[in-house]
């Protein structure tokens, strides 16, 4: 019965992962005051310091609310609405870089760092040990190691 | 390849130096102008005296987009002299129109009694939208524009007397300087 | 007069840091005891030197002295005394005095406390320590003096910063956050000792890792603070904002953290001493780099200064520091590599080195979007912007895999894991996270990223809920004490552990709550006469009347307050204004915040008109906000718990034989 356990505790993480996936992806298409929300926390507030136009409660952030409210209501499509604003203030609105590979990069150094961790550790891989007397199994070498273990500093 | 380890320093040291070393002198808070050597956004607005004035009533002569606002001190307080000696010098060849930005007309005439009202316009953007047709993050912001009607520089802070001859002269036609 | 004095023992303290230099090399060199004592006393010297400055200008704070120009600008006769006393870190001058003041307290503590041990190691520790005093001193005697005098004196100054009055913890966290920054510069002084001397053993790491840990908890608790502060009295409603004030603190943090569990690594299997060392040299020149972003004015941010002459003083410091530190690790190099007992793919040390590639990950993520702006500006002359999008998307899955690691790692055994380890250890808690992000499902609970942190904390929780349990039990059974008794008895001497596991749930403590904070918060804004009302969330907030006073401290700031009655979860009356400051142009926010421990009721002024008494209020539910500050504080008390010396082992004696569990057999003996 035990060995079935994990099988199931894996099967039942994928299911619940599932689950939560279906529900976010299938969600209905977003309103407009959805999008705009969306499209509000991405410019930023031109006369604050870092806050997204969602955030600040300047003139300036209102009206550049007001003006998405109006395009979107208008037929815009997402990138016209962010093509509008850059025209005026140029990239600098946008609160993210539009480079893909600006975003991949701190993701690309986390792999680097995980392959280099990966092979550092293959190589100092500990040797398997030839069987020594068999006075002492290794399942009783291990449940000692690891009480040991349980008691450890 | 032992001997390598010792390209550790200037490696890393280096490029980070330069870097820093590049931030001073640059304000992190001047932004580049998508505008610059584009037509200048069009408008239709009322003056601080009450009359309608608009972009097309400009067209055919160099003209400045001054953003500035009462409160904006003591920054616009140090530009005010240099723009009201300009319109004095340039004012047959160059209109200068300023924009109050999130301000009270009230405050505005406040200051222009106080500083001296040089005779130009001033329009008033109750919601901003000029402002942020023209790109603006706060005041002083003054936009430079040719006959053409294109933006040819955009000046991000109080203009100085010296800085303002050097901008005229890449909007003036040249018999004018 | 005061001012004078004050100017005076900057300068002594600058003398006397140069001669500890001085005195520490040769002491390094010679071994002669005495030049170390000598040295010591330089630094205690500097020390009292440091608080002489402080005093004095406390003191001009206090009585109003003009004639300071650090004063005229940043006080005002009608400055209450709690805000003049603080102000000392209020602006640039003024902290970088305090700064010295910390500083110098950490090297004459860290000096005093092994004045008769590691007498190899401490002579260039206080040769380290005092070159960073002497950088500050001198930066205070040249370009930063903060005690300019003004001619002629103005009858009245300009006040405090108007973000500082408005909140008490302007008291708490400039100073929490000045004592781990100042403090990691011990660690950074034992791995250049270390460096110079060779000796990097066990003993080494034991040392460093205490004297990385106590900064490190105030480090903690400062950001924290600050997170509450911004939250309290910025109005935005987030408490984050990835400015680059609030990256300059993360990123030592980062790597402290990261020290601290890869040199738990290599106490156990040996090696790894160019990694550690490495470590603790990046996380000081972080804390230099951060300062000096924030104060030299080259990156825009709440926090930034104008471009003044102590930028170039800083760079020039973190070239100094880095170049110095970089070359003594180059020339140590062949000597530390390799060693250290080889371990599995998975295990205990490669999930630690796993947790130190993501730290390392986050600190670069974040150091890169800050940098990314001025490094774009240089090269190609546009401007970009890199905001909260950015930094969330690219670190919430590195924290995401962090999260799980502290659940996973402390359970991993060290050297190698079998299957069937893995299987007894994880499966038990994998089901149990599953069934209650099934039932929070069912509950209603749908944000995706809420249910992946719920499940998460499930998971890591039941592992060390396991582990204490496996060994509580073992203990109980073994002395025959009740499990509680066990439990204690097993906390409090194996302090580093179960303070560890403290620190752990601490931490997911602190995740829930933002995690559910971020993903399920609500907002709208409203425009209200008297008596209208607006629902929000479970809430009813009703307008009542606009008032626009004075403050009653101080005259000069006149405040516009609505004031509102909110109907809920909780109720009560509450007033949120917006004040005007004589030297700010614009008004500074005063939300009001109602907590409790379920959620955050968070109102904000953002505009009114008092011909009509209509108020535009901003109105947030920000539910379960307040853990994330009870976290934070869990995990600074069981840091201090995990580091607080264990009791010394009683002697048994003949007379107090050790229960077994098979008592029997001793009966007739």
């Amino acid at each position: 019965m035990r060995r079935w356990l994990p099988v199931v505790a894996l099967g039942l993480v994928i299911a619940v992962a599932g689950i939560v996936v279906t529900l976010v992806t299938a969600g209905a298409p977003p309103t407009d005051g959805e999008r705009a929300a969306t499209l509000a926390a991405e410019l930023r507030c031109p006369d604050c310091q870092g806050l997204s136009v969602a955030d600040s409660p300047t003139a300036s952030a209102r009206e550049i609310r007001r003006q998405i409210d109006e395009l979107v209501a208008g037929g815009a499509t997402d990138d016209e609405v962010r093509a509008h604003f850059v025209a005026r203030y140029g990239e600098w609105i946008r609160l993210a870089p539009s480079s893909a590979a600006l975003w991949l990069t701190p993701f690309a150094v986390v792999l680097a760092g995980v392959v280099l961790l990966g092979a550092w550790l293959v190589r100092r891989r500990p040797r398997a040990t030839a069987a020594v007397g068999a006075t002492v199994t290794e399942a009783q070498r291990r449940a000692v190691h690891e009480e040991a273990e349980a008691l450890d500093a | 390849m032992r001997a390598l380890r010792w390209l550790l320093v200037p490696l890393l040291v280096v490029p980070v130096t330069w870097l820093l070393f590049q931030g001073f002198g640059r304000d992190p808070r001047e932004v580049a102008s998508p505008l610059l050597d584009r037509a200048a956004p069009s408008w239709t607005l009322t003056t601080l005296d009450g009359e309608t004035l608009s972009s097309a009533d400009l067209a055919g002569r160099p003209y400045l987009v001054n953003f500035w606002a009462s409160w904006c001190i003591p920054a616009c307080v140090d530009e005010h002299p240099v723009l009201a000696a300009a319109h004095e010098r340039h004012g047959d060849e160059l209109a200068i129109v300023g924009v109050l930005y999130q301000d009270d007309p009230a405050d505005a005439e406040g200051f222009l009694a106080r500083y001296g009202d040089a005779g130009y316009p001033h329009l008033v953007d109750p919601d901003g939208r000029l402002a942020i047709d023209f790109g603006v993050t706060g005041p002083p912001e003054t936009f430079f524009v040719d006959a053409d009607g294109l933006v040819r520089y955009r000046q991000f802070g109080p203009l100085t007397d010296a800085r303002m001859a050097d901008l005229l002269g890449l909007v003036l036609p040249v018999a004018a300087r | 007069m005061i001012p004078t004095i004050g100017h005076v023992a900057v300068l002594v303290g600058l003398a006397l840091s140069a001669y500890a230099i001085v005195v520490f090399v040769l002491a390094g060199r010679s071994g002669d005891p005495r030049l170390v004592v000598s040295g010591r006393r330089a630094v205690i010297g500097s020390f009292v030197m440091a608080g002489i400055g402080c005093a004095a200008m406390m003191i001009s704070l206090l009585t109003h002295d003009f004639s300071v120009l650090y004063v005229a600008e940043n006080n005002a006769t009608t400055t209450p005394p709690f805000i003049s006393a603080i102000s000392l870190w209020a602006a640039l001058e003024g902290s970088i005095l305090f700064w010295a003041l910390l500083a110098t307290g950490w090297a004459a503590l860290v000096l005093w406390r092994h004045r008769d041990r590691h007498r190899r190691l401490m002579p260039w520790v206080g040769a380290t320590l005092a070159s960073v005093n002497l950088f500050f001193f001198a930066v205070m005697t040249w370009p930063g003096n903060p005690f300019t005098r003004t001619d002629p004196v103005a009858l009245q100054g300009l006040g405090p910063n108007a973000l500082l009055q408005n909140h008490p913890f302007m008291a708490l966290h400039p100073p929490l956050l000045y004592l781990g920054y100042t403090g990691l510069a011990v660690p950074f002084a034992f791995g250049i000792a270390a460096l110079v001397t060779r000796r990097l053993d066990t003993d080494w790491l034991r040392i460093v890792r205490r004297w990385t840990i106590v900064p490190w908890i105030f480090l903690t608790l400062g950001i924290v603070a600050g997170a509450w502060w911004s939250y309290e009295v910025l109005g935005w409603g987030g408490y984050w904002a990835w400015d680059p004030v609030e990256n300059a603190a993360l990123l030592p943090w980062l790597t402290a953290t990261a020290f601290v569990h890869s040199a738990m690594v290599a106490e156990r299997r040996g090696g790894l001493r160019i990694w550690t060392n490495a470590l603790v040299i990046a996380t000081f020149v972080l804390t230099l780099v951060g300062t000096f972003l924030t104060r030299s004015g080259i990156v825009a941010s709440v926090h930034s200064f104008t471009q003044s002459a102590i930028g170039p003083w800083f760079l020039g410091g973190i070239v100094v520091a880095m170049a110095i530190s970089l070359t003594l690790l180059a020339w140590r190099l062949p000597e530390l590599s390799g060693g250290g007992r080889p371990s599995g793919l998975v295990s205990r040390e490669s999930a630690f080195l796993l947790n130190n590639v993501l730290f390392l990950g986050i600190t670069f993520a974040v150091l890169f979007g800050t940098l990314l702006p001025l490094i774009v500006t240089v090269t190609s002359g546009e401007t970009i912007s890199v905001g909260a999008p950015w930094y969330n998307a690219v670190t919430v899955p590195m924290f995401v895999a962090l999260l799980f690691l502290m659940g996973v790692g402390p359970a991993l055994p060290w050297g190698a894991a079998s299957w069937a380890t893995l299987r007894e250890r994880f499966t038990v808690p994998l089901i149990a996270a599953a069934l209650v992000v099934v039932a929070a499902l069912l509950l209603g609970l749908q944000a995706a990223g809420s249910l992946g942190t719920l499940g998460l904390a499930v998971f890591v929780a039941a592992i060390m809920l396991d582990e204490v349990r496996r060994g509580a039990g073992a203990r109980a059974r073994g002395r025959g004490e009740d499990p509680a008794t066990a439990t204690w008895r097993l906390a409090t001497r194996n302090r580093r552990r179960y303070g560890g596991y403290a620190v752990h749930l601490g931490v997911l403590v602190m995740a829930v709550g933002v995690a559910v904070s971020s993903g399920l918060a609500v907002d709208r804004t409203v425009t209200l006469s008297p008596g209208e009302s607006a629902e929000i969330g479970a809430y009813r907030i009703t307008h009542e009347r606009l008032v626009v006073e004075p403050l009653p401290d101080d005259p000069r700031v006149i405040e516009t307050r609505a004031e509102v009655t909110y109907a809920g979860p909780q109720s009560g009356s509450l007033g949120t204004a917006l004040r005007d400051y004589p030297n700010s142009s614009t008004s500074i926010a005063t939300p009001a915040v109602r907590t409790s421990l379920g959620e955050d009721l968070y109102v904000t002024l953002l505009a009114s008109d008092a011909a009509s008494q209509t108020v535009t209020l901003h109105l947030f539910v920000n539910p379960l906000v307040v853990w994330i500050w009870i976290g934070g504080a869990l995990v600074g008390v069981a840091a201090v718990f995990a580091i607080w010396p264990e009791p010394r082992t009683r002697r048994v004696t003949a007379d107090e034989p050790m229960r077994t569990a098979a008592p029997a057999s001793v009966e007739g003996a």
